[in-house]
């Protein structure tokens, strides 16, 4: 998995390339806990995003969660595959999707 | 009419038939069925000598075919067989070649031997082509004119090694029709075929041949409707499979999606159903048997997609403690465990032999 960072002042997007599984999750969790300091706005792009599993999503909840107390965390351009892990485990209703 | 005991034949290094039983009585119709190369011909060939066997015993209603004082030729001549190819004497005339047998080999007269060929020709629907030459017919019809060569000798039993194997699918159905004939008159018959409509509807029993052995045999709705043993099953849904083995908790995932991959490819399978085989694989895995399963990694992966109704199926068979992850009521489930259930159309756990076993249909 590929994580690009773009960081505008306080809003940082990170675009994920690949899968997003149980041996790339620790990956994601590396990058958010070294660059969150000062963001206060947080956007996942997942268009290039083919895979996610349960380890995935939970390091997309723990950054949900960190990002909640403060301006808050968008996810968008999830693909249909991903669009149907979220569905099934009720990620859809518990993420801002744009 | 026919007991096999203990059947074995080697060829070299090879041991093609391992441990054959089998009792044939009068009248009974049994298709032979299995993959290539599981001895199913050599056992046919066994019966009748054109193999001899390594071990083990045949006895035809009461005498030793193995025993060196039987006159295998007599022998013989109660068992008729039809081959692949036809075998047909290409210089003579079809009703010349019938007579062939009884006239050198019975004694018979040749106008009885005309007279019961022309008969033998009208029951395989041929009586026309009695003066034609083989070359002159179709595939077809030459395998019919190798049956009434067989049933000329006045056999009691008759062998069929794979019938319908050169011929064009369009002839395949005539050849049938005569050895579904013959069926209905009472002939005694061993058929080993790939055709499974014919054998699931002419058939008293199917033998199942794998590995060396009659796998399993039974009635052809207990063979095709409710096979009990698992090679069984997977020929007759013709189930393709895929097989990965952990033994280590640092197993490399890597070749395992890659081959979970690569097999769904193969089989067309959609990137959804191959996005949910890895899926339900990876969760099952990585956030239950190997987290909470205990002790000894010992892990069967096996992904299996039967082509007949397209279904695919997850199993994994597991050593260690008896645990179904699955099992719960769901209230304080973890996302893996939700992920497999709602993709997951079904599962089923149980334990098989001391193992876990856990079958999952997506």
């Amino acid at each position: 998995m590929v994580v690009t960072q773009k960081r505008e002042e306080k809003h940082l997007v990170l675009t994920l390339e690949g899968r997003l599984d149980t041996t790339t999750a620790p990956q994601l969790e590396e990058v958010l806990k070294s660059s969150l300091g000062g963001v206060t706005h947080l956007t996942l792009d997942l268009a290039k995003l083919v895979y996610v599993s349960s380890a995935g999503l939970r390091v997309i909840l723990g950054a949900q969660k960190q990002m909640s107390k403060l301006d808050g965390m968008v996810v968008k351009n999830v693909n249909e595959t991903v669009m149907d892990v979220f569905e099934v485990t009720g990620f859809k209703e518990i993420l801002t999707l744009e | 009419m026919i007991s096999v005991k203990h059947l074995s034949k080697v060829f070299g290094d090879t041991t093609v038939l391992k441990d054959v039983n089998a009792e044939i009585q009068r009248g009974e119709v049994i298709s032979i069925i299995g993959p290539s190369g599981t001895g199913k011909s050599t056992f046919l060939r066994c019966l009748n000598l054109l193999e001899r066997p390594t071990g083990g015993e045949v006895t035809i209603d009461g005498i030793n075919l193995l025993d060196r004082k039987t006159d295998v030729y007599k022998l013989r001549q109660k068992m008729g067989m039809v081959f692949q190819s036809f075998n047909l004497f290409s210089h003579l005339m079809v009703v010349e070649n019938i007579m062939l047998g009884p006239v050198n080999l019975l004694g018979s007269g040749r106008q009885e031997a005309f007279e019961d060929a022309m008969r033998l020709l009208a029951t395989v629907g041929l009586a026309e082509k009695a003066y034609a030459y083989p070359d002159e017919l179709s595939g077809g019809q030459k395998q019919r004119v190798a049956i009434a060569r067989t049933l000329a000798m006045h056999p009691e039993i008759v062998l069929f090694d794979e019938p319908t194997s050169a011929l064009d699918p369009t002839m395949v159905s005539e050849v049938l029709s005569v050895v579904r004939k013959l069926a209905d008159e009472g002939m005694t018959m061993m058929v080993v075929t790939h055709e499974m409509k014919f054998a699931r509807d002419v058939s008293t029993r199917v033998f199942f041949m794998d590995q060396g052995i009659i796998y399993e045999e039974g009635s052809p709705k207990q063979i095709f409707e409710e096979p009990k043993r698992e090679r069984t099953r997977g020929f007759i849904n013709k189930i393709r499979t895929y097989l990965f083995e952990i033994r280590s908790r640092t197993f490399d995932f890597y070749a395992m999606n890659s081959g979970i991959e690569e097999f769904g490819r193969k089989q067309m399978l959609t990137p959804k159903q191959i996005n949910n085989i890895q899926l339900v694989t990876e969760e099952l895995l990585m956030n239950q048997l190997l987290t909470k399963g205990g002790d000894a990694v010992d892990i069967d992966v096996n992904v299996g997609y039967a082509e007949e109704s397209g279904e695919v199926a997850l199993t994994l068979t597991y050593g260690g403690s008896l645990f179904n992850p699955l099992e719960g009521d769901g209230s304080d489930e973890d996302l893996s465990v939700l992920i497999v259930k709602r993709v997951a159309r079904m599962s089923k756990w149980e334990s098989d032999a001391g193992r876990n076993k856990l079958r999952v249909i997506l």
